[in-house]
């Protein structure tokens, strides 16, 4: 039996259980079920951590991982990486396991859901602004949208919704079209090719979480770029007068 | 499309609490032990840092150390060679003087050799002279030797200066008037009368003379008295003879 026919567009609409407005989905209940692998086996690795020289390969393969991450966010923000980890890392870790995890027969990952996508792109979209003020203060991320002039902000505003929108858009576009693809082939050639486009699917996937968590660091440093610059005039403005 | 809000809400909590959850159990505990590990890799880098330096300096101090040893195994072998030299010169001092020695001894024996074989020499020949020339006298003159050699003596005696004959005279006096005659053969008594006679008119009167035997004195006759004597023998001959011999003998082993 197939958890989503193709006539269903969204594992949104494949219903478990449901009561009043409450209602419990495909998408929720494998998204507790990647977050259930990335926490545990999180815990599983952690709690024997070593910071001597001989560490198990699963340590080194997590520190792997976040040391790309620190890596990629520190080129960006060049200072302060580790504050923006836990939203970008897990971003990536999340999307990333859930596109990878198409390869188990019967799981449907939960980013082929416009709903995860949105939700994913609306936490980016709050954490810019939080990020900025946050550092800066309210007054120089407001006044930001008001550059050069007042004229400006409502592109800015229309800026920010639209890149929140595509941020949704590509990742649900991606996957979800992936899986169709995928279940197209099966009907039209079942034998060989669905394999390898499987295969693309998983590099198609990690891509995606790739992209997914660099704008949205791209985003943040953006905001955070805007007001240190605006730091170094009044810095600059100081020591000249 | 049709976007569930509830599902919408729920995926946002659900992130914040993944979020959450792998900060804490991920992020936190991953970036700390990366920190705690390049923290320990700084300061065994440091101590590494730490232990070079101190090597190098032991390693300077090694070097300088060994350098004064080498320049003391120098001085140290210096002075040996030249209390090695001082001592062989010593040594060498010190053979040189106990060949000089050994050479001295044995020439000192050498010489006493040929001082013995000299007098062996003189006294053969003596013999040998003595025998020949009385064979020869009492053949071709009818001559006896030994009284030739006693004529001979009795004219030394009667041909002694005045100064000669006093000196003995008071030689006779002083020695209790004892004359002692040694001669290599018997004296017949009627030679020794005449003796008697010659001296008693020659030198003095009251006197004893006693006549000893002496093979020693090589055909010959001697008077002895008080330190003073009278005599012929064939000794003065042949000390010619051998001084002559041991020329000769001496140019020979130069010559070799």
């Amino acid at each position: 039996m197939e958890v989503v026919s193709l006539n269903q567009i969204s594992p949104d609409q494949v219903i478990i259980w449901s009561w009043m407005f409450i209602t419990l989905n495909v998408t929720i209940l494998y998204t507790w079920l990647v977050m259930a692998i990335l926490v545990v086996g999180s815990w599983l690795i952690t709690r024997n951590l070593s910071s001597e020289m001989n560490v198990s390969r699963w340590q080194h393969l997590l520190e792997v991982i976040i040391s790309i991450i620190r890596g990629e966010i520190s080129e960006m923000t060049k200072k302060g990486a580790d504050h923006y980890v836990p939203l970008v890392g897990t971003l990536f870790l999340f999307i990333c396991v859930s596109n990878v995890l198409v390869i188990v027969p019967g799981f449907v990952a939960p980013t082929s859901s416009i709903t995860t996508t949105a939700a994913l792109a609306t936490c980016v979209f709050i954490a810019v602004p939080y990020y900025g003020i946050s550092r800066n203060g309210i007054f120089h991320y407001v006044k930001e949208y008001f550059q050069p002039t007042f004229i400006f902000f409502p592109f800015h505003v229309m800026g920010e919704l639209s890149r929140t929108l595509a941020l949704t858009v590509r990742l649900f576009g991606n996957i979800m079209s992936h899986e169709k693809v995928i279940g197209i082939l099966l009907a039209v050639t079942p034998f060989l090719f669905p394999v390898v486009m499987q295969i693309l699917g998983l590099l198609i996937g990690v891509i995606q979480a790739y992209i997914f968590s660099i704008l949205s660091m791209v985003y943040i440093a953006s905001a955070l770029s805007a007001e240190d610059e605006v730091h170094e005039e009044v810095k600059k403005e100081g020591s000249t007068a | 499309m049709h976007i569930d809000w509830f599902v919408f809400l729920a995926q946002i909590f659900n992130f914040l609490l993944l979020m959450y959850l792998l900060k804490r159990f991920l992020y936190g505990r991953i970036i700390k032990a990366m920190d705690d590990r390049e923290a320990k890799i700084a300061a065994r880098f440091a101590e590494a840092e730490e232990l070079k330096a101190k090597a190098g300096e032991a390693a300077e101090h090694y070097e300088k150390r060994n350098q004064l040893l080498n320049e003391k195994k120098e001085q140290m072998l210096n002075e040996a060679t030249m209390a090695a030299d001082a001592k062989r010169k010593e040594l060498m001092e010190k053979v040189r003087a106990e060949v000089d020695q050994v050479k001295t001894r044995w020439q000192d024996m050498l010489i006493r050799e040929q001082d013995a074989f000299f007098y062996d020499l003189r006294q053969r020949a003596a013999k040998q002279l003595y025998a020949t020339a009385r064979k020869a006298l009492s053949d071709l003159a009818d001559v006896d030797l030994e009284e030739r050699i006693v004529d001979e003596f009795l004219r030394r005696v009667q041909e002694l200066d005045e100064e000669k004959s006093v000196s003995i005279r008071k030689a006779i006096s002083g020695g209790g008037n004892r004359v002692t005659i040694q001669s290599a053969f018997d004296i017949p008594v009627p030679r020794q009368v005449k003796i008697e006679e010659v001296l008693k008119k020659q030198i003095t009167d009251g006197f004893t003379i006693r006549y000893l035997l002496e093979p020693d004195i090589v055909s010959g006759i001697e008077l002895r008295v008080n330190g003073h004597k009278i005599a012929w023998s064939l000794n003065e001959y042949l000390e010619l003879l051998v001084e002559s011999l041991t020329e000769t003998l001496q140019k020979e082993a130069h010559a070799a």
